[in-house]
C-alpha cells in the first residue's frame, strides 16, 4: 500500500511538473527565429521602491527608439526594445536578462536599475558574450574592482556627482561641513569620496551620520546635525527617504542654518517636496534646463510627447542610447566583440555636451554640472537652475579608481 | 521524467527549473514545521539566505570545491539554529512565528551593515563553482547542476518522508494537533520543536547554499521578509502536510512570477487575486487539486481531523 | 552637545525636545498598532494588509486635500474610505472564510496586499507625492531658542484624542460592548441575537480606518509614496507583538516605548538604528512570550 502510493505519487509530482513546464515549452521553441531587429534588453525595475526610476528608464528608451525607427533605424535595422519589470530584485534581474539573451537573441543591454542587478548581472556578460551600457549605475566599483570588458558606463558615476559638489565647494565659502547619507554601499562610498575630497580642500569634515534604509522619522538625526554646528550639510540620499528628510529638514527650519548640498538631484524629489527643497544645492546628472540646442531639441521633443520637460534618468537614458548607437555605427555591426572594440574609443556631443569613452575603464567622460533649485513662474515646484559646469577630465576619477589624488 | 528534462526544454527555462527545484527544497524544508508541527515560520529567508551567504563566502574566500562547501554551509546553519530555535519555542502561536521573524530581521539588519563579510547592500558577486572532489567537474555545467539539484531534493524528499513517518514524525504531528495531550503523555515537546526547527533551517540552509553557486551571488534580498512571506505562501499554496505540496508551489510561484511579469507591469494585482482564489476554492492547495483527493489523509497516512 | 550659535543646550532641553520627537514618532506607530491590535484581538486575523491600508489612507488624503483644499476634510474622509474599503473586503471575502484555518487569512490579507498595492499604483502613479501640513499647524515653536515644528505637536494631540475616544467607544457605546464581548465569546453574542457579521465588519473597517488616519497623518512628514506599506507593515506587527496582540493598552505602551528607544538609541548609538526594534521585541518575547500585555502565552 505505501509503496503503491509512493509510485504513484512520484509519478503525479512529474506530470505535474511536466505540465508546468510544457506551458512553458513553446517559449523555448520561439528560439532561433529571425533577429533582424536590433533587440536591446532591459529588465527594468518598474515596480517596487525605484520603480519611479525604472519608469523614467522606460520613457527615455521609448522615447528614442521611436525616434530611431522613425528614421530608418540603425543600420537599416529597426530597434527593438525588450522591457520586463524586475520589481528591483537581482535574482529576477539576471534571470530575464539571461532568457532575453537565450530566448530572444539579445545581446545588448542597458537600464539596469539597481546597483546590486548591475553587480550580479555584470560577472554573467561573458558567458553570455553581451554587451551591457549602463544608463544608470552609479557605483563606483562597476568601473574599478568591479569591471568586466563587456560593462559600459555611459552615464555620471557617483565618485564623479561628488566630485562636482566637491569642486564646488572648493571655490565656496563654507568651511565646516557634515554628511549624512543613506546606510549602504552606495550611501558609505559617496560620504568617503566626499571625506576625502573635502580633506584636500582643507576644509573640515566636523561629523557624519549614517541612516537606515526606509528611515520615516529623522528628528534625532535633524539634531545631531544642528548640533554639530556645520555651515554645510552634505545629503546622499534618495528616494523616499530623501523626500522625508528634506520635508522635515524644512519643517524644523534647519536650510535656514546650514547649506543643504546633495550629489544627486532630480525632478522627482522636487515634485514631491516642493518648496522644501528651495535653496538646495546639487550635482546633477542630466537636468532640463542644459543649454545647448541637442538638449533644447531633446526638451521640446519631451514637451510635444508627454506635455512635461524630461527628468534626470530619462536624459541619461537617452544619452546611453546615443552612446550606443554611435557604438553600433561605427562598428557597422552589433557583434559583440566587434561592438565592444567601437564602444572603447566611441565619443558623442550630445544633450549633455561632449561625451568621450575612456578605453581603460569604459567609463564615458562627460561634464559634470552643478544646480540650484530655485522658484520659477508658473512651476508648483522647485526648478533646476544651473550654476556650475565643470569639463570631464576634471570631474572624472583616474582610471579604474573610485577616489581623486588632488 | 526529471531526468528527460534537459533534452526536452530550452537552456533559459532549464535555468528557472532548477531555480523552481532549489525554491522547492527551501519550501518542502519549511512544510516539517507548517505541515508537520504548525510551528509558522515568519522568518525562513534567515535559513535560505545564511546558506546562501556562507556557501557564497567559502566558494570565494577558501579552496573548498562546491561539493563540500554548500553541506558545509547547510551544516553551519542547523547548529546555529538550534539556539535561535531554543529562544524561539520559549513561545507559541504567533509569538513563535514573531520571534522568527525578528531573528530574521536582525541577521537582514548584520548582514546589510558588516559590508567587509557579506558585502553589504551590494552583496557577494562573482561565486564560483569550484570543481572537485578529484577534480570533478560534472556538476559545474548548467544541465550538470540541475541534476546535482534533482538528486538533493530526491534524497532530502526521502529523508523527509522517513522522518515524518517515524516515531520522531507520529511526535510531531502529536504536538501539532494538541500539544498539552502530547506533553501530558510525557513527551518533552519541546525539544522536539528544537530539533524539528533546527533541521527545517538546515534545509532551508541546504537549498541556499544551492543557491548560491547556482546563481553566483548572494544578496540581502535572499533574507528580507518578503521572501519569509512568499516561502509560506509557497508551502500553502502548494498543500501544507504533504511535502510535495511545497515543492509544486514553489514551481507554480515561480513560474507564474516570471511568466506574469514578462507580460504585465500590473502582474502583482493578478498574482494578488490567485492567492485569494486559491484560498477560497482550493484551500487544500495544488496537490489537493492534482490527487483531486480532498486531502482526507496527511501524506504519512494519519486521517485529518479537521 | 552644543547649539547652533555655540551656546550649550542644557540638557533640560534637550530631553524635552528629542521627548517630544519621540512622543509624535509614537503617535503614528500607535495609529498603526492600534488597528492591527484590533483586528487581531476581535477577530483573530493576522492583517498582512494593514500597512496597505495606511498607505491607502495617505493617498486618499491626497487626494482630498486637492480636491477640497482642506487638510481637516481629508483627515476626516480618508480614515471612513479606507475603513469602508476594509468593511467591503470582511464582507466579500473575509466572511467566506471564518471556519478555516488561521493559515487561510494570512493568504488573503497577504493577497489583498499585492492587490490593493497595485491598484493604488495604477491609481496614483509610481512617484511620491507632496501633501502640505495645513497652514495652521505650519509654523514652529521655539523650544531652547531652536525651531520645533508645529506639526509635531499637533500628532500625539491627535493620538492621545483618537486613543480616548477609541477608549469611550469601546467602553460606553453598545458598539464597543458588542465588540468586547464578541472577543470574549462571539457564540454566546450571537446566542443573544446580535448579528457577530455585522460586528466583525465594524471590527475590521475600524481597524483598517484607524490605519487610514495613520497614513493621512504621516503623509505631511514623508509624503504619499508607494513604498509605505512595506516600511510600516513590520512596524505594525512588532508594536502589536510587543504590546501584546489583543490588547488596546499595551499598543500604546508598546508605541511610545518603542518610538523612545528609538529617538534616544539613534542619538547615542546610530549604528544600531536598524535593529533596536527587534531588540526590544525579542527580549519583550523572551521575557513575556504574550507581549507586555497579553492574554496568550
Amino acid at each position: 500500500m505505501i509503496s503503491q502510493t509512493g509510485m504513484t505519487r512520484r509519478r503525479v509530482a512529474g506530470l505535474a511538473f511536466a505540465g508546468a513546464a510544457g506551458l512553458a515549452l513553446p517559449w523555448g521553441i520561439r528560439r532561433g527565429i529571425a533577429a533582424e531587429p536590433i533587440k536591446i534588453g532591459m529588465p527594468l525595475a518598474l515596480t517596487g521602491p525605484l520603480g519611479s526610476v525604472g519608469q523614467q528608464l522606460k520613457r527615455g528608451g521609448e522615447a528614442w527608439a521611436k525616434v530611431q525607427n522613425a528614421e530608418g533605424g540603425l543600420l537599416g535595422r529597426q530597434i527593438q526594445l525588450l522591457i520586463e519589470d524586475t520589481a528591483g530584485n537581482p535574482a529576477d534581474c539576471v534571470r530575464k536578462a539571461q532568457e532575453m539573451v537565450e530566448r530572444d537573441g539579445c545581446n545588448i543591454f542597458t537600464g539596469i536599475t539597481l546597483s546590486s542587478e548591475a553587480l550580479a548581472v555584470v560577472p554573467k556578460l561573458d558567458e553570455w558574450n553581451a554587451i551591457f551600457v549602463s544608463s544608470d549605475n552609479g557605483d563606483g566599483k562597476l568601473t574599478a574592482g568591479a569591471l568586466v570588458p563587456n560593462f559600459f558606463r555611459a552615464n555620471i558615476s557617483a565618485p564623479m556627482g561628488a566630485r562636482a559638489v566637491s569642486l564646488y565647494l572648493r571655490q565656496s565659502k563654507f568651511e565646516k561641513f557634515y554628511a549624512i547619507g543613506m546606510d549602504y554601499a552606495w550611501g558609505h562610498s559617496s560620504v568617503g569620496v566626499f571625506e576625502s575630497e573635502i580633506k584636500h580642500a582643507n576644509k573640515n569634515l566636523v561629523g557624519s551620520v549614517f541612516s537606515p534604509i526606509g528611515t520615516k522619522d529623522f528628528s534625532t538625526y535633524i539634531t545631531k546635525i544642528r548640533e554639530a554646528g556645520a555651515d554645510a550639510l552634505y545629503i546622499v540620499m534618495a528616494g523616499d527617504d530623501f523626500n522625508a528628510f528634506l520635508g522635515q529638514a524644512a519643517q524644523y527650519q534647519l536650510p535656514e542654518k546650514v547649506q543643504m548640498l546633495t550629489e544627486q538631484m532630480e525632478l522627482s524629489l522636487l515634485r514631491a517636496v516642493g518648496d522644501a527643497a528651495l535653496g538646495l544645492v546639487g550635482s546633477t546628472r542630466y537636468c532640463f534646463t542644459l543649454d545647448n540646442p541637442k538638449n533644447r531639441a531633446f526638451v521640446a521633443l519631451w514637451q510635444k510627447e508627454h506635455n512635461t520637460v524630461p527628468d534626470t534618468f530619462e536624459g541619461e537614458q537617452w544619452q546611453a542610447l546615443q552612446v550606443l548607437a554611435a557604438g553600433i555605427e561605427k562598428a557597422k555591426s552589433t557583434d559583440t566583440a566587434q561592438l565592444r572594440a567601437a564602444l572603447e574609443t566611441v565619443a558623442i556631443d550630445d544633450i549633455k555636451g561632449p561625451v568621450a569613452m575612456r578605453k581603460c575603464d569604459h567609463q564615458a567622460v562627460q561634464g559634470g554640472f552643478m544646480v540650484k533649485a530655485v522658484k520659477q513662474e508658473g512651476t508648483a515646484h522647485p526648478v533646476p537652475e544651473i550654476i556650475a559646469t565643470y569639463p570631464g577630465d576634471k570631474t572624472t576619477p583616474p582610471c579604474n579608481k573610485e577616489t581623486f589624488e588632488d | 521524467m526529471l531526468a528527460l528534462a534537459p533534452l526536452l526544454f530550452a537552456p533559459y527555462t532549464m535555468t528557472l527549473l532548477t531555480e523552481a527545484l532549489i525554491l522547492g527544497l527551501f519550501a518542502m524544508s519549511l512544510d516539517l514545521m507548517i505541515g508537520y508541527t504548525r510551528l509558522i515560520s515568519f522568518g525562513h529567508a534567515a535559513a535560505y539566505g545564511f546558506g546562501a551567504y556562507a556557501c557564497g563566502w567559502l566558494l570565494l574566500h577558501t579552496a573548498l570545491p562546491m561539493l563540500v562547501a554548500i553541506p558545509v554551509a547547510a551544516l553551519l546553519a542547523g547548529m546555529l539554529a538550534i539556539g535561535v530555535a531554543w529562544v524561539c519555542t520559549q513561545a507559541t502561536g504567533v509569538s513563535f512565528s514573531m520571534l522568527t521573524l525578528a531573528f530574521a530581521q536582525l541577521l537582514y539588519a548584520v548582514a546589510y551593515k558588516w559590508t567587509s563579510i557579506t558585502g553589504g547592500s551590494d552583496g557577494l558577486a562573482g561565486i564560483p563553482r569550484r570543481p572537485g572532489p578529484f577534480g570533478l567537474r560534472l556538476f559545474g555545467t548548467r544541465d550538470g547542476f540541475y541534476y546535482l539539484v534533482v538528486i538533493v531534493l530526491l534524497a532530502a524528499f526521502v529523508f523527509c518522508r522517513a522522518l515524518v513517518r517515524s516515531p520522531f514524525g507520529a511526535v510531531l504531528r502529536g504536538i501539532r494537533e494538541n500539544e498539552p495531550k502530547t506533553l501530558a503523555l510525557g513527551y518533552n515537546t519541546r525539544v522536539y520543536k528544537i530539533a524539528v526547527v533546527a533541521l527545517s533551517y538546515a534545509l532551508g540552509a541546504f537549498a541556499g547554499a544551492l543557491y548560491a553557486p547556482f546563481a553566483g551571488f548572494a544578496n540581502t534580498e535572499l533574507l528580507f521578509w518578503l521572501l519569509s512571506g512568499q516561502v509560506v505562501i509557497m508551502v500553502i499554496v502548494g498543500g501544507a502536510g504533504t511535502l510535495v505540496g511545497p515543492i509544486l508551489g514553489a514551481a507554480f510561484f515561480l513560474t507564474v512570477e516570471h511568466q506574469l511579469s514578462n507580460y504585465t507591469e500590473a502582474w502583482a494585482l493578478f498574482f494578488g487575486l490567485m492567492f485569494i482564489a486559491f484560498v477560497i476554492f482550493a484551500p487544500e492547495g495544488i496537490w489537493g487539486l492534482v490527487t483531486a483527493r480532498r486531502a482526507r489523509e496527511y501524506a504519512d497516512g494519519t486521517p485529518r481531523t479537521r | 552637545m552644543g547649539g547652533q550659535s555655540g551656546q550649550p543646550v542644557t540638557l533640560l532641553a534637550f530631553f524635552v525636545t528629542q521627548s517630544l520627537n519621540a512622543l509624535s514618532q509614537a503617535a503614528l506607530l500607535f495609529f498603526l498598532g492600534v488597528g492591527l491590535t484590533l483586528i487581531f484581538g476581535i477577530m483573530r486575523i493576522v492583517n498582512f494588509a494593514h500597512g496597505t491600508f495606511y498607505m491607502l489612507g495617505a493617498f486618499i488624503g491626497y487626494t482630498a486635500e486637492r480636491v477640497t483644499g482642506s487638510f481637516w476634510i481629508s483627515l476626516l474622509v480618508a480614515p471612513f474610505a479606507v475603513g469602508l474599503v476594509g468593511a467591503l473586503f470582511e464582507l466579500g471575502i473575509l466572511r467566506r472564510l471564518y471556519r478555516r484555518d488561521a493559515s487561510a487569512f494570512l493568504m488573503v490579507t497577504f493577497g489583498l496586499a499585492l492587490v490593493l498595492g497595485e491598484v493604488i499604483r495604477l491609481a496614483w502613479g509610481p512617484d511620491a507625492l507632496q501633501v502640505e501640513t495645513p497652514p495652521a499647524l505650519s509654523g514652529i515653536v521655539l523650544l531652547a531658542g531652536e525651531p520645533f515644528p508645529v506639526y509635531r505637536l499637533f500628532l500625539p494631540g491627535a493620538g492621545t484624542l483618537v486613543a480616548l475616544a477609541l477608549w469611550q467607544f469601546l467602553e460606553r457605546t453598545r458598539l464597543g460592548l458588542l465588540i468586547r464581548a464578541t472577543s470574549q465569546n462571539a457564540e454566546m453574542v450571537h446566542a443573544l441575537g446580535t448579528d457577530v457579521n455585522l460586528v466583525r465588519s465594524a471590527v475590521f473597517g475600524i481597524g483598517c480606518g484607524l490605519a487610514g488616519i495613520g497614513g493621512v497623518m504621516a503623509a505631511p512628514l514623508v509624503t504619499a509614496s508607494i513604498g509605505m506599506a512595506a516600511t510600516v507593515i513590520i512596524d505594525a506587527f512588532v508594536i502589536v507583538i510587543i504590546g501584546g496582540m489583543g490588547s488596546f493598552l499595551g499598543s500604546l505602551i508598546a508605541a511610545v516605548l518603542v518610538a523612545f528607544v528609538q529617538v534616544f538609541g539613534e542619538y547615542y548609538l546610530p549604528d544600531l538604528a536598524l535593529a533596536f526594534m527587534y531588540l526590544i521585541m525579542l527580549l519583550v518575547l523572551v521575557v513575556r512570550p504574550g507581549g507586555l500585555l497579553g492574554k496568550e502565552a
